[in-house]
C-alpha cells in the first residue's frame, strides 16, 4: 500500500455508477462491524446486569395479619402492621399504617394514609374544621371516608389489597383506589 | 451563523503572537527510515489488531461463563484458613518466607532485595544505557531478567505447592469450592443457599397473646412504642434476655433506673387491668427472647 | 445531520487534526502481524488496554450493587453473584480480567524489555509503564479485599503484617493502610476508596501520558 494512502482510490470510485465499494470503504465497514461486535460482547452482559431490577418478576407480596374483623367499625380505625421485605441483599421490616373501615354493606376496605398529593401521612378526623374526613397536615388535602379526594390532591387514597381469613383481616400491597366511583 | 454552509473558508483564530504556531496536534514521526510497507492505523492496521481482539474477547467471555468468580464465606476473624494472596503476589509471599527475607533479616527482605529489584526494573533504561537493542547482544541485562523470571516462576510454584500440600494435610477445601458445593446441596433440598450475614431484628414473641392488649392498655406504649421498639423508653424486644419475670414485675411495680420509668402498676389497674393481667404481662415480657 | 454538527464544532475548535492524527498515522511493517507473524508480540499493549477498558466498565457496573461495609459487602457481592441476572458474568469479567491484565501487562513489558524498546529516547515511557504496572498491582491488592470473604480478609492481614515489618515507618504505615488498629470496617472503606477513586485516577493519568509519548516518539524501529 502506498504511503500517501488511498485517497485517490476513493476519487476513482466515487463517480462509478455501479457503486462498487472501495477497499478502504470495505475495511472501514469491517472495522466498524468488529468494533460493534466487541462493544456489544463486553457491554451487553453489563447492561442486562444493570437493568435487572426492572426485569425482576414482581411478586404479589405476602399478606400480613392485621386486625380482627369483630373490631372493625364504620368509623375508620388506625392499625399498624409490619411488613417484612427483602430489599436486594437487605432484609428489612417496614412499619405500615392502614385505616380500616367497613361500609354500610359490610364491605371491609383498608386505606393507605399516604397522601396522593406529596406523600405526607393523613389522619382521620384530625382537623376540627372538617369533621369525618381524612386530612393531610402538610398542604391541607382532604379525603372522604372512602378515600375520595376532596381538595388539593389529584387522586383518591390508595387501598391495600385485602384478604379475609378465619375472622382476621390480612393486608397485602397497595393498589389504586377502587372504592371511589 | 455568520458563515453559511457553503463557505469553504476556514476560520482561522488569531492567537497570542508570543505562542509559536504548532504544526498540528502531534508531529507524526517519519517512518521512511524503516524498511517495508507501512499502512494507515485506521482502518487497515486497527482491523488486524481487532481481529486478535475479537478472538480474545470470545475466549474471555467463555472463561467468565464457564468459571464463576470465586467467593468464599463471609470474613470471620476466628476462622482457621490458610491465607492466600492472589496468584500474582504468590512469588512475593513465598519469597518473604525465605530465611534471608524473614526473621532477623526481615528488613533486608522487605526493603532491601525487593527495593533493589523493583527499583532496577523501574530504572532499567538508565542502567542499561548501551545503544544495542537486541537481547542476545546485551547478555548481562537479558540474563538478569531471565534469572528474575525463573525466580518468579520457581517461587510461585513453591508457594502453590506448599499451599496445596497444607490444604491436603489439614483436609481443607478452598472455601469458594466448599461454598459452591454446599449451595448445590442446599438447592437440591430446596433450602436457601445464602451465607449472608443476618442483621438481627428481634421479633415479638407470641404477638397474638392477650398480653399484647394489656401492653397497649396499661400505657406501656407511650414510652416503649406500639411495636415495642422503644421511643422515650428502651426497646422491649428481647427484654426476656435481660430480666426474668419477677424482675419485670418489680419494675412495673416500682419503676426503673432512678425514676426514669415511674411505677406503672397503679396506672395499669386504673386502665382496667387486673392483678392477674399484669402478672401475665410480666410473664409474656419475660418470654421476649431473640431466638 | 451529524456531519453538520461535526462541521459546526470543527469550525470552532478545529478538532479534525486531533483525530486525523490518531486515525491516519502510519504503522510500520515490522509491527504488522499480517507481514511477519512474529509481530503478534506487539499486540500485548493493545490487549492490555482493551482489558483495562473492560475492567473500568465492569467495575462501574459492579458498584451499582456493591456496598463497602463489613456487613453488607459480602451480602451484596453474594446477591449480585447469585441473584442478579448476568451478575456472575459481570463479576467474572472483573475478577478474571484482573488476572488477565497482569498477564498481558507482563507480556507487554517482556516484549519491550527484550526488544530493547525502552532505550533512548523512550526511557520516560518505560518509567511511566512501570508505574502503571505498580498501580495495577495496587488495584489488584485493594480489590482483593472488597468481597470481604475469609480469603480476602486473611490475605489482607498478611499484607498488613508485611507493611508492618518496614523499618521505622512500619507500624504507622500499617495503621494508615488499615485506617485503625485492626483490619476491619475502616480498612474496607479505605481500600474501596483507593480501588475505585484514587488508583484509577492515577492510572488514567499515566495511561494518557503513556499514549501521548508513544504518538510523539513513534514506535521503536525494527531490530
Amino acid at each position: 500500500m502506498e504511503n500517501n494512502r488511498n485517497d485517490h482510490h476513493e476519487e476513482e470510485h466515487q463517480p462509478n455508477s455501479r457503486k462498487e465499494m472501495s477497499r478502504r470503504q470495505f475495511l472501514t465497514y469491517t472495522l466498524g462491524g468488529a468494533t460493534a461486535y466487541m462493544a456489544a460482547g463486553a457491554i451487553l452482559p453489563m447492561v442486562r446486569f444493570a437493568v435487572d431490577p426492572i426485569l425482576h418478576k414482581k411478586t404479589d407480596g405476602a399478606y400480613v395479619k392485621v386486625a380482627e374483623i369483630s373490631k372493625i367499625t364504620n368509623e375508620p380505625q388506625e392499625f399498624t402492621f409490619e411488613l417484612k421485605q427483602q430489599d436486594g441483599w437487605y432484609p428489612s421490616t417496614a412499619n405500615l399504617i392502614a385505616w380500616i373501615r367497613k361500609d354500610e354493606t359490610g364491605n371491609i376496605y383498608a386505606l393507605s394514609p399516604i397522601c396522593k398529593h406529596l406523600g405526607c401521612t393523613v389522619g382521620w378526623n384530625n382537623d376540627k374544621n372538617f369533621p369525618d374526613e381524612y386530612h393531610c397536615p402538610c398542604h391541607g388535602a382532604r379525603y372522604t371516608n372512602v378515600g375520595k379526594n376532596l381538595a388539593v390532591s389529584p387522586k383518591p387514597l390508595d387501598t391495600y389489597k385485602i384478604k379475609i381469613e378465619n375472622g382476621w383481616v390480612y393486608l397485602g400491597s397497595t393498589e389504586p383506589n377502587t372504592e371511589v366511583k | 451563523m455568520a458563515h453559511g454552509k457553503k463557505s469553504d473558508e476556514k476560520i482561522v483564530f488569531v492567537g497570542d503572537s508570543r505562542v509559536k504556531k504548532s504544526k498540528g496536534f502531534i508531529v507524526p514521526p517519519d517512518y521512511t527510515a524503516y524498511p517495508g510497507k507501512s499502512e494507515a492505523f485506521i482502518p487497515n492496521f486497527l482491523l488486524k489488531e481487532w481481529m486478535v481482539g475479537v478472538v480474545f474477547l470470545v475466549g474471555f467471555l467463555v472463561l467468565t461463563i464457564a468459571e464463576p468468580a470465586p467467593l468464599g464465606f463471609p470474613a470471620n476473624p476466628s476462622a482457621t484458613i490458610i491465607p492466600m494472596p492472589d496468584w500474582y503476589f504468590l512469588f512475593l509471599y513465598e519469597y518473604l518466607k525465605l530465611p534471608y527475607a524473614s526473621g532477623d533479616y526481615v528488613v533486608l527482605g522487605v526493603i532491601g532485595v525487593t527495593g533493589v529489584a523493583f527499583g532496577a526494573l523501574l530504572l532499567a533504561p538508565f542502567l542499561d544505557t548501551g545503544k544495542e537493542r537486541r537481547f542476545y547482544r546485551r547478555p548481562i541485562t537479558s540474563s538478569l531478567m531471565i534469572l528474575a523470571i525463573m525466580a518468579i516462576v520457581y517461587l510461585t510454584n513453591g508457594a502453590w505447592t506448599h499451599y496445596s500440600n497444607e490444604m491436603e494435610a489439614t483436609g481443607q477445601k478452598a472455601e469458594h469450592i466448599q461454598r459452591e458445593e454446599e449451595a448445590r446441596e442446599k438447592r437440591a433440598k430446596g433450602l436457601p443457599t445464602t451465607n449472608a450475614i443476618a442483621t438481627k431484628e428481634v421479633a415479638i414473641v407470641e404477638k397474638e397473646d392477650v398480653a399484647m392488649e394489656s401492653y397497649k392498655k396499661a400505657g406501656c406504649i407511650t414510652c416503649h412504642a406500639a411495636d415495642m421498639k422503644g421511643a422515650a423508653g428502651p426497646s422491649l424486644r428481647g427484654i426476656g434476655e435481660v430480666h426474668d419475670k419477677d424482675a419485670i414485675l418489680t419494675i412495673i411495680k416500682e419503676g426503673y433506673g432512678d425514676g426514669k420509668m415511674p411505677p406503672m402498676y397503679d396506672n395499669a389497674i386504673a386502665a382496667g387491668l387486673t392483678d392477674k393481667d399484669v402478672d401475665h404481662l410480666a410473664e409474656w415480657l419475660a418470654k421476649q427472647k431473640a431466638e | 445531520m451529524f456531519k453538520n454538527i461535526y462541521n459546526w464544532i470543527d469550525e470552532r475548535l478545529d478538532v479534525t487534526p486531533i483525530w486525523r492524527d490518531v486515525a491516519d498515522h502510519e504503522v510500520p511493517e515490522h509491527v504488522n502481524p499480517a507481514h511477519h507473524f512474529s509481530a503478534f508480540v506487539y499486540c500485548f499493549g493493545g490487549l492490555t488496554f482493551f482489558i483495562t477498558v473492560i475492567q473500568i466498565l465492569s467495575g462501574m457496573f459492579l458498584t451499582m450493587y456493591y456496598v463497602p461495609d463489613i456487613i453488607n459487602a459480602y451480602n451484596s457481592v453474594e446477591y449480585l453473584q447469585t441473584q442478579v441476572a448476568f451478575g456472575q458474568i459481570v463479576r467474572g469479567m472483573h475478577h478474571w480480567g484482573a488476572s488477565l491484565v497482569i498477564v498481558m501487562m507482563f507480556l507487554h513489558t517482556m516484549r519491550v524489555f527484550f526488544t530493547g524498546s525502552y532505550k533512548a529516547p523512550r526511557e520516560m515511557n518505560w518509567v511511566v509503564g512501570m508505574l502503571i504496572f505498580f498501580v495495577m498491582l495496587g488495584l489488584g491488592l485493594t480489590g482483593y479485599l472488597l468481597p470481604w470473604d475469609n480469603k480476602a480478609y486473611f490475605a489482607t492481614k498478611v499484607t498488613m503484617e508485611i507493611a508492618n515489618s518496614v523499618p521505622y515507618l512500619g507500624p504507622v504505615l500499617k495503621e494508615l493502610m488499615q485506617g485503625g488498629t485492626i483490619v476491619g470496617a475502616q480498612t474496607l472503606t479505605r481500600f474501596f476508596a483507593l480501588h475505585v477513586f484514587f488508583l484509577p485516577a492515577v492510572l488514567l493519568t499515566l495511561l494518557v501520558g503513556h499514549f501521548i509519548m508513544i504518538r510523539r516518539q513513534g514506535i521503536s524501529g525494527p531490530l
